[in-house]
C-alpha cells in the first residue's frame, strides 16, 4: 500500500512539474514573438486550414524560432495527460489489478487513435 | 469572442487551457485522496470515445451551428448552477462497481469517514460519451455534465464527483486537442497567452477561493454565463 501512495504522489509531482515546464516554454515563446504594433489576432478572424506539418515548415523557413518554442510547450502540455494514463496503467499492473490495467491501456490506445484522426483531415 | 477570432481557433486554444487547469488541479486532488482513480480510468473510456466522435463532427459542422450549441450550453449551465440540492447517496453497489471495486470512502468537513457506493455504471458511461462529444465540439472540459452524471446517475457524493471530474477533463481534452494540433487548428499565438494566463489565474483563484463565500462566487459566475450565452446565441443566429 505504501508503494502505491508513493506512486500516486510521484504522478502528482510529475503533473505539477510538467505544467510549470510547459507554461515556461509558452511564456518564452510569447516574449520572443511579442510585437507592439497591430492586432496580433488579425490573421485568425477567418478560419484557414493548414496542417501542423506545413505550419512548422513555414516557421522554420522564416526562422521564427520563438513560435517553435511555443509549439514545444503546447506539445509538452498535451502529452501530460497521455503520460498520466500510461503511469496509471503501470500503477494498476503493479497492484495486479489486471482488468483496470487493461482499461487504462484501452484509454491510451483511444488517445493514439484520436490523435491520428487529426492527420487525416 | 472579444477579439473576433474564428470560433474554431478559439475552441482549439481553449482545449489547451483545460489540460493546463486539469493537470494542475489533478496534482493537488490526488494528494487529498478525493479523486477516485479507478472510477476515473473506467469513465475515461466513455469520454475519450466521445471526444473522437466530437472531433469528427467538428469538421462537418459550421461556425454558426457551434455558436448556437455553445450558447445553449452556457444557458443550461447557468440554470443548473442556480439549482442547488443536497448530496446524493446510493445504498446499492452496481455489479460492475463491485467487480472493479469502485466504491470508496472520504473524509467530510466534520472529519467523519463517509463510505459511498457507485450505482448505474453503464448509464454513467453513456453520459460520459456525450460529455466527450461536447468537449471536443466546444473546447470545454464539460465538467458540469460529468459531475451531473456522477451525481445524478451514479449517486456519487459531490466532493468525489468534482475531484474525479477535474481529473478526467484533462484526458478528455487531450484526445481532441492532439487531433486539433496535428490538423493545425491550435495556433500558439492564441493558445499560449490563454494557457499562461490560465496557469497563473488558477493559482491566484485557488488562494482567493477560501476567502470568498460560495454564494458570491456562484452569483458572479451565473451572471457571466448568462451574458456570454446571449452573446453566443445572437452571433449564431445572425451569421
Amino acid at each position: 500500500m505504501k508503494d502505491l501512495e508513493q506512486l500516486e504522489l510521484r504522478i502528482s509531482q510529475f503533473l505539477r512539474i510538467g505544467v510549470v515546464a510547459a507554461g515556461a516554454m509558452m511564456l518564452m515563446g510569447i516574449v520572443a514573438t511579442f510585437k507592439l504594433s497591430g492586432d496580433p489576432f488579425f490573421n485568425f478572424q477567418v478560419y484557414d486550414q493548414i496542417s501542423l506539418k506545413e505550419l512548422l515548415e513555414l516557421h522554420v523557413k522564416n526562422g521564427q524560432y520563438g513560435v517553435l518554442i511555443s509549439y514545444l510547450g503546447l506539445i509538452t502540455l498535451i502529452s501530460l495527460p497521455f503520460i498520466r494514463v500510461l503511469l496509471t496503467a503501470v500503477l494498476f499492473l503493479k497492484q495486479r489489478e489486471y482488468l483496470l490495467a487493461l482499461i487504462s491501456s484501452v484509454v491510451l490506445l483511444g488517445l493514439v487513435v484520436s490523435f491520428t484522426l487529426g492527420l487525416e483531415h | 469572442m472579444f477579439f473576433n477570432i474564428d470560433i474554431r481557433y478559439a475552441i482549439a486554444a481553449s482545449l489547451i487551457s483545460i489540460i493546463a487547469t486539469s493537470s494542475g488541479a489533478a496534482a493537488s486532488f490526488l494528494k487529498d485522496h478525493l479523486t477516485n482513480l479507478r472510477l476515473a480510468v473506467l469513465l475515461e473510456l466513455g469520454t475519450v470515445g466521445g471526444a473522437m466522435c466530437g472531433f469528427f463532427i467538428s469538421s462537418k459542422i459550421n461556425a454558426s451551428g457551434l455558436y448556437i450549441l455553445f450558447g445553449s450550453f452556457l444557458l443550461f449551465s447557468g440554470v443548473m448552477m442556480l439549482r442547488r440540492k443536497g448530496d446524493t447517496h446510493s445504498t446499492v453497489d452496481h455489479p460492475w462497481s463491485q467487480r472493479l471495486k469502485l466504491a470508496g470512502e472520504f473524509l467530510n468537513e466534520k472529519g467523519v469517514i463517509v463510505p459511498y457506493k457507485v450505482a448505474n455504471v453503464p448509464l454513467g458511461l453513456i453520459c460520459m460519451f456525450f460529455a466527450g462529444i461536447l468537449s471536443a465540439l466546444l473546447g470545454i472540459g464539460s465538467g458540469i455534465f460529468k459531475v451531473l452524471a456522477m451525481d445524478g446517475a451514479m449517486k456519487i457524493p459531490m466532493k468525489i464527483s468534482s475531484a474525479t471530474s477535474n481529473f478526467m477533463i484533462g484526458v478528455t481534452a487531450t484526445a481532441s486537442a492532439g487531433a486539433f494540433l496535428l490538423r493545425g487548428d491550435i495556433r500558439p499565438e492564441i493558445a499560449c497567452p490563454v494557457s499562461v494566463g490560465i496557469i497563473i489565474g488558477s493559482w491566484t483563484g485557488a488562494r482567493l477561493m477560501p476567502k470568498l463565500p460560495a454564494t458570491t462566487i456562484r452569483k458572479v459566475f451565473v451572471v457571466v454565463l448568462m451574458i456570454a450565452s446571449v452573446q453566443m446565441l445572437l452571433k449564431g443566429f445572425s451569421t
